[in-house]
C-alpha cells in the first residue's frame, strides 16, 4: 500500500444514508461507510446487527429503501464486474451433483455472458485458482464430499476466478478449521499486496486485530469505521454491542496485550477461546 | 328444497368439518401435502382389503385404508432418511406409487363393481343419501351421513383430550418433549386421524378434493384470526359456509358437487387474503402507504441525527440533500419535513439547514435502538 | 402378454409405434426437465401445475369447441402458469406457507376443473368431449399428429434447456451469485419455470393430470443415485423418463384398456427402486456393506488397542500372547473378538501364538501408535519418529491409550 497516497484512489465503496427494511422493520438505518482500496475490511457487530444485509445491500440482492452505493467512483451496476461475492456456506445445497471445478468454474460465468460455455482457458485459470487455495488435487470431487474448510476454500477460488479487484465475504472463517483459516488468512493477504480490497463479515473479534487493517462496528446503524487501532476500541464495542461485554475483556489488545502493541502475524488468541495470556 | 337436498348440505357441511378440524394443524404444522399423499394413497387399502372381503360397506375397509394412510406417512420419513431424496421429492414418489397400483387393480379388476375410476376423483355425496342405514325395518338417515358424523364426532373429541399436547408439539417441539410427549406418537396419531378423516371424506368428495377441504379453510382462518381456538372454529365456520355455498353453485351449474365445494373454499380463501382485515393483501397496501410517511419521517430524524455535529453536517442536513441522498422527490421531502416540523421534531434554518429539536433526538435515538 | 409378442407389436403394429414414440419422447423430455425441478425442491410444484391444467382444459374446450390437442395443452399450460403464479403470490403476500398454498392451489382448481368437465358433459350439445382420458391418460388415443406435437415442442424444450444451461445450472445451485454475475435471475426463473410447465402439459393426453408429476420426479430422483455430475444426470433421467414411458404406455395400450398414468407411474416407481437400492455408491445396498466394513474395522481397531495396551503394561517385547477371554473382557464382554483377531491376522497385526492365545506383532504395534496418537493423522512423519522413540516398556505407551480405547 505504497504505491499511492490516501486520498489519490477513489473508494472501493462508498455507501451513503443506506437505509434497508424488511417489511416495516428497518433493519439498517442510515449507514455511511467508506471502503478503503487496498484494504482488508471486517465488519463485525452483534448478531442481527445487519452485516449480511449491509453486503447484500450493496450487492443489490436486498432492496433498500433509502441511500446510494458507489464503487470505484461509478454505480454499483456499472462496477459489477469489479465485485466478487462469497455468499455464507451454510446457505448452499451441498449435496448439489456438481464438482468442486465446475463450481470454481461458475465465477467465469459473469465474464462469459449469455449462452457461451467456459472453456480450455477458464478451466486453466480454475486449476490455478484452486492452486492457490490448495484444493488442487479435488477438482474432481463431488462437492457434498468436502469438509466445512475444504468448502470454504473452494468458494475462496470461485471469487478468485472472477477477477474482480473488490471482494465481499459473507464470514469465510465460520465453522473452519485451523488450517483454512491460516489459508484464507494468507490468500487475503496476497489480494492486499496486489492492491485488491477485501470486505468480511467477520464473527470472531480475537482476530479482528491481527487480520484486517480497518474495521466497520455495526448494529443496526454505524457505530464507527476507520482503521483498526483508532476504531476498534472497547468504547465502540461496547456500543456496538450492548452492556453484554464480559467476553470482550481484552479483544482490543489495547489493555491486556504486553507492550501495548498491535499482535503480530502469528500472535496468540488464534483460536476463538484464547482470549490473552 | 326438498328432504334430499337437505340431507346432502348436511352431509357436505359435516364432511367439510370434519376435514377442517384436523387442517388446522396440517397447516400449522408444514404438513400440508402429507394430506394429499394419505388421501391419494387410501385407495389402495380400500381397493386391496375390498378384494378381500367382497363388500364395499365392511368397516374393515376403514381399518385397511387408514392403516395405509399411515403406512404411507411411514414411507415418506422412511425414504427422506435416507438422505438420497429430499422430502418434498420422497412424497412426490410414494404416494403416485401407491395411487397407480390402487387404480391399476380397479381398472383391471374391479371395473364393473361399484368403485370406479371416476368415484375415486369425484366423490359421490349426490348419492350418499340413496344408500340408507336401516335397523330392524327403520330408515335411519343415510349410511355415509352417520359415518362422517362418527368422524366428526372422533375429530372434535380427540382435539378436545389432546388439545394440549397437539397445541404444544406443534409449536415447539423440543418443549413438548421436555414435557414428557413423545413427539412420535403424538405425530402418528395425528396422522391416523387424519386418515380415518381422508377415508370418511374419500367417499364423498374424493380423493383430491379432500385436500382442499382440509387445507383452504384453515389457511382462510389463519389469515383472519392469530389465536388458535379462534383459528379452529372459525376454520369449522368457513368449512360449513363452503359446502353450502358449494351446493347451490353446484345445482345451478348442474356440475359436481365435490368439485364446486373444493371451488367454494378456493373463493373463501382467496377473499380472506385479499380482505383479511389485518393480514389481507389490500390492509397490507392501504398500510403500507399509511407508514411510508411515517417511516420517511423516522429515516429523516436518524438521518439528522447520525450528521449532528459531525464534518458533513452542513452538507447532509440541508433540505436540498434530501433529494440526492434518500433519493426522494422534492414534493415528498416537502412532505415528509413538514411533517415532521408540525409535529415539533426539527426546525428549518434560513439557507435550507434542518436542526433536530431535542424532542426529534429522542424520537431518533428511541427509534435507533429498536 | 408376452414380451416376444410385445416386440413384435411394436415393430409391426403402427398404432402401437406411435403410441410409444410418443410415450417415450414426453417420458424423456419431463425426465430431463424434472431434474431442475427435484434439485430446486419444486417436486411438488410439479403436482400443483398438473392438476391446475384441468380447469384449462375444460375451458379451451368450452370457448373454442374444439378437441384438437394444441387447442387443449394451450389452455392447460395457461392454467398451469396461473396456478404457479398464485402459488408464488401466496407464499409471498401472505404468512400462509408453501406447501399449504400448493395444496390449496392443486385441490381447487382441480375441483374447479372437475365442475368445468362435469357441466360440459352434461350439456347436450357436448356430444361426449371425451376431455375424461385428462384426469388418467390414455395413450391410446394418441394420434400421429399429438406424436408430433409432444415431439417438436420437447424438442424445443431440450434445445433450450441446452442454450441456456449454464444459466439453468447458475438458478438452481446458486441464485443470489448468479445475481452478482449480472444474470437477470427472474427472468431466467420465469424461462425455467416455463419450460417445466410444457414439459407437464404435454403429457396430460398420455399421463394424465392427476399423476403426471409422478413422470417429473422420479426419473430424476432415480438418475441422481447413479451420478455426481448434472450433465450425466439430466441425459440420464431423459432415458431413464422414456423407458418409462415406452413400457408403461405399451404395457397400457396391450393391457385391455387400463388407464396409461398408473402403468407408466409404476415403471418409473420400479426404477426408482431398483436405483435406490443397488446403484453405487449412493444405492443403500452399498451404503449397507460399506457400513459393515466400517463395523468390522473399527471393531479390529478396538481388540488391536487392547493388545497393544495388554504389551504395554506388562512391558514385554509384545510376543507374549493373551487369551481371547482376556480380550473379550477388556471390551464389556462383547462378540466378534475372535473376528476381529482373524481381521487383525490377515493384515499382519497379530498373530495366533498357540490355539487361543494371541499378540500383537511389530505392524500391529506401528498401526496402533498411528491410531491413537493425537494429531497422527496430518503430521504423518512426526507421528512416525515419536512410534520409534516410544519405549516398549510401560509408562509411554500405557499414556497413549485413553485416545483409543473403550
Amino acid at each position: 500500500m505504497t504505491e499511492a497516497e490516501p486520498g489519490t484512489l477513489p473508494p472501493a465503496i462508498e455507501v451513503n444514508d443506506l437505509t434497508v427494511a424488511y417489511g416495516e422493520q428497518p433493519v439498517l438505518w442510515d449507514i455511511d461507510l467508506t471502503i478503503r482500496q487496498g484494504a482488508l475490511t471486517a465488519i463485525v457487530g452483534p448478531n442481527g446487527a445487519g452485516k449480511t444485509t449491509l453486503i447484500k445491500a450493496i450487492l443489490e440482492l436486498v432492496p433498500r429503501a433509502a441511500g446510494r452505493v458507489e464503487v470505484l467512483g461509478h454505480p454499483y451496476r456499472e462496477a459489477r464486474g469489479e465485485v466478487a461475492y462469497v455468499p455464507q456456506r451454510g446457505s448452499m445445497d451441498w449435496d448439489f451433483p456438481t464438482s468442486v471445478l465446475d463450481l470454481v468454474l461458475m465465477g467465469t460465468y459473469g465474464r462469459l455472458g449469455w449462452i457461451r460455455r467456459p472453456g480450455r482457458r477458464e478451466r486453466k485459470e480454475a486449476m490455478e485458482a484452486l492452486e492457490k487455495v490448495g484444493m488442487e488435487a479435488f477438482a474432481d470431487r463431488q462437492i457434498s464430499q468436502l469438509s466445512g474448510g475444504q468448502q470454504q476454500r473452494v468458494f475462496l477460488a470461485r471469487a478468485l476466478v472472477q477477477e474482480a479487484r473488490i471482494h465481499l465475504m459473507d464470514e469465510p472463517f465460520q465453522g473452519v478449521d485451523a488450517r483454512t483459516e491460516k489459508a484464507i488468512v494468507e490468500v487475503l493477504r496476497e489480494l492486499r499486496a496486489r492492491g485488491d480490497t477485501v470486505v468480511c463479515v467477520h464473527h470472531a473479534l480475537q482476530t479482528v486485530r491481527e487480520y484486517f487493517d480497518e474495521v466497520a462496528l455495526l448494529n443496526v446503524r454505524m457505530i464507527a469505521a476507520g482503521p483498526v487501532d483508532q476504531a476498534f476500541t472497547e468504547e465502540n464495542l461496547r456500543l456496538a454491542y450492548g452492556g453484554r461485554v464480559p467476553f470482550l475483556q481484552g479483544v482490543t489488545g489495547f489493555h491486556h496485550d504486553e507492550a501495548g502493541a498491535p499482535a503480530g502475524p502469528r500472535g496468540t488468541g488464534f483460536r476463538p477461546t484464547g482470549g490473552g495470556p | 328444497m326438498s328432504s334430499l337436498d337437505l340431507e346432502i348440505q348436511l352431509l357436505a357441511v359435516v364432511v367439510a368439518v370434519a376435514c377442517a378440524l384436523p387442517g388446522v394443524f396440517l397447516v400449522l404444522r408444514r404438513l400440508a401435502l402429507m394430506s394429499d399423499a394419505i388421501s391419494h394413497s387410501i385407495l389402495l387399502g380400500i381397493v386391496l382389503a375390498f378384494f378381500w372381503v367382497q363388500d364395499l360397506a365392511h368397516p374393515i375397509l376403514v381399518l385397511a385404508a387408514t392403516a395405509t394412510g399411515v403406512l404411507t406417512v411411514a414411507l415418506v420419513e422412511a425414504l427422506h432418511r435416507t438422505r438420497r431424496v429430499k422430502e418434498d421429492a420422497a412424497i412426490a414418489l410414494v404416494f403416485p406409487a401407491l395411487f397407480s397400483m390402487a387404480v391399476l387393480l380397479i381398472a383391471r379388476y374391479a371395473g364393473n363393481v361399484h368403485l370406479d375410476v371416476d368415484a375415486v376423483l369425484l366423490g359421490e355425496i349426490a348419492f350418499s343419501p340413496f344408500r340408507r342405514l336401516e335397523v330392524a325395518g327403520r330408515d335411519l338417515g343415510p349410511r355415509s351421513l352417520w359415518l362422517m358424523g362418527s368422524i366428526l364426532a372422533l375429530n372434535v373429541a380427540a382435539l378436545a383430550v389432546f388439545w394440549k399436547e397437539l397445541k404444544v408439539s406443534t409449536f415447539d417441539a423440543g418443549l413438548a418433549a421436555a414435557m414428557g410427549f413423545s413427539p412420535a406418537v403424538i405425530h402418528y396419531g395425528f396422522m391416523g386421524l387424519v386418515s380415518v378423516t381422508a377415508v370418511g371424506a374419500f367417499d364423498a368428495v374424493g380423493s383430491i378434493l379432500v385436500v382442499a377441504l382440509m387445507i383452504a379453510p384453515p389457511a382462510a382462518a389463519w389469515l383472519l384470526t392469530d389465536r388458535l381456538p379462534v383459528m379452529v372454529v372459525l376454520s369449522g365456520l368457513l368449512a360449513a359456509l363452503s359446502a353450502v355455498a358449494g351446493f347451490w353453485a353446484a345445482r345451478a351449474l348442474d356440475a359436481s358437487i365435490a368439485g364446486s365445494m373444493a371451488g367454494m373454499a378456493g373463493v373463501v380463501f382467496v377473499i380472506a387474503i385479499l380482505f383479511a382485515p389485518d393480514r389481507g393483501v389490500v390492509a397490507g397496501i392501504r398500510r403500507r402507504a399509511r407508514q411510508r410517511l411515517e417511516f420517511a419521517r423516522t429515516m429523516l430524524m436518524v438521518h439528522l441525527l447520525n450528521h449532528e455535529g459531525g464534518a458533513r453536517a452542513r452538507v447532509e442536513n440541508r433540505m436540498d440533500h434530501l433529494q440526492e441522498h434518500l433519493r426522494w422527490s422534492p414534493d415528498f421531502a416537502r412532505r415528509v419535513v413538514r411533517r415532521a416540523e408540525r409535529q415539533g421534531l426539527l426546525v428549518r434554518e434560513s439557507g435550507g439547514g434542518l436542526r433536530l429539536t431535542p424532542l426529534g433526538r429522542e424520537e431518533a435515538r428511541h427509534r435507533m435502538v429498536r | 402378454m408376452s414380451d416376444g409378442g410385445l416386440f413384435h407389436a411394436l415393430l409391426f403394429d403402427y398404432t402401437l409405434r406411435t403410441v410409444a414414440l410418443g410415450a417415450g419422447a414426453l417420458g424423456a423430455v419431463a425426465g430431463a426437465l424434472g431434474c431442475f425441478a427435484v434439485l430446486r425442491r419444486q417436486s411438488l410444484l410439479g403436482d400443483a401445475i398438473s392438476h391446475a391444467a384441468l380447469p384449462g382444459i375444460g375451458l379451451a374446450f368450452l370457448l373454442t369447441g374444439s378437441r384438437a390437442t394444441p387447442v387443449l395443452v394451450l389452455g392447460a399450460a395457461l392454467a398451469g402458469w396461473v396456478g404457479t403464479l398464485f402459488v408464488l403470490g401466496i407464499v409471498k403476500h401472505s404468512r400462509i406457507p408453501e406447501d399449504s398454498a400448493l395444496g390449496i392451489i392443486l385441490s381447487v382448481f382441480f375441483g374447479i376443473g372437475l365442475v368445468i368437465l362435469t357441466f360440459v358433459q352434461r350439456r347436450p350439445t357436448a356430444a361426449q368431449a371425451g376431455l375424461e382420458t385428462f384426469l388418467f391418460g390414455q395413450a391410446a388415443t394418441l394420434m400421429e399428429r399429438d406424436v408430433l406435437l409432444i415431439v417438436g415442442v420437447g424438442a424445443v424444450a431440450l434445445l433450450l434447456l441446452a442454450l441456456f444451461w449454464k444459466e439453468f445450472k447458475l438458478l438452481t445451485f446458486d441464485r443470489e451469485f448468479g445475481g452478482t454475475l449480472g444474470f437477470p435471475m427472474v427472468r431466467i426463473d420465469i424461462l425455467l419455470t416455463t419450460l417445466l410447465v410444457v414439459g407437464i402439459v404435454l403429457g396430460l393426453q398420455t399421463v394424465g393430470v392427476v399423476l403426471m408429476s409422478a413422470l417429473v420426479v422420479a426419473p430424476a430422483a432415480a438418475a441422481r443415485q447413479w451420478t455426481n455430475s448434472l450433465s450425466v444426470m439430466v441425459v440420464l433421467a431423459g432415458v431413464l423418463g422414456g423407458v418409462a414411458g415406452v413400457t408403461g404406455a405399451l404395457v397400457s395400450a396391450t393391457g385391455g384398456g387400463v388407464p396409461t398414468g398408473p402403468t407408466i407411474v409404476l415403471m418409473a416407481s420400479a426404477i426408482v427402486v431398483v436405483s435406490l437400492l443397488v446403484a453405487p455408491r449412493r444405492g443403500l445396498a452399498s451404503e449397507v456393506v460399506r457400513r459393515f466394513r466400517v463395523r468390522r474395522r473399527v471393531r479390529a481397531d478396538v481388540v488391536l488397542s487392547d493388545l497393544y495396551a495388554l504389551a504395554a503394561q506388562h512391558g514385554e517385547s509384545g510376543e507374549h500372547a493373551h487369551s481371547v477371554a482376556v480380550l473379550r473382557t477388556m471390551h464389556g464382554g462383547q462378540a466378534g473378538t475372535r473376528r476381529s483377531l482373524g481381521v487383525l491376522a490377515e493384515r499382519g497385526w497379530a498373530r495366533e501364538v498357540e490355539p487361543d492365545r494371541w499378540a500383537i506383532t511389530l505392524e500391529g504395534m506401528e498401526r496402533a501408535r498411528t491410531l491413537f496418537l493425537p494429531g497422527s493423522e496430518e503430521g504423518g512423519p512426526k507421528a512416525h519418529d515419536a512410534g520409534e522413540a516410544a519405549p516398549r516398556t510401560g509408562s509411554g505407551a500405557a499414556e497413549m491409550r485413553p485416545g483409543g480405547a473403550p
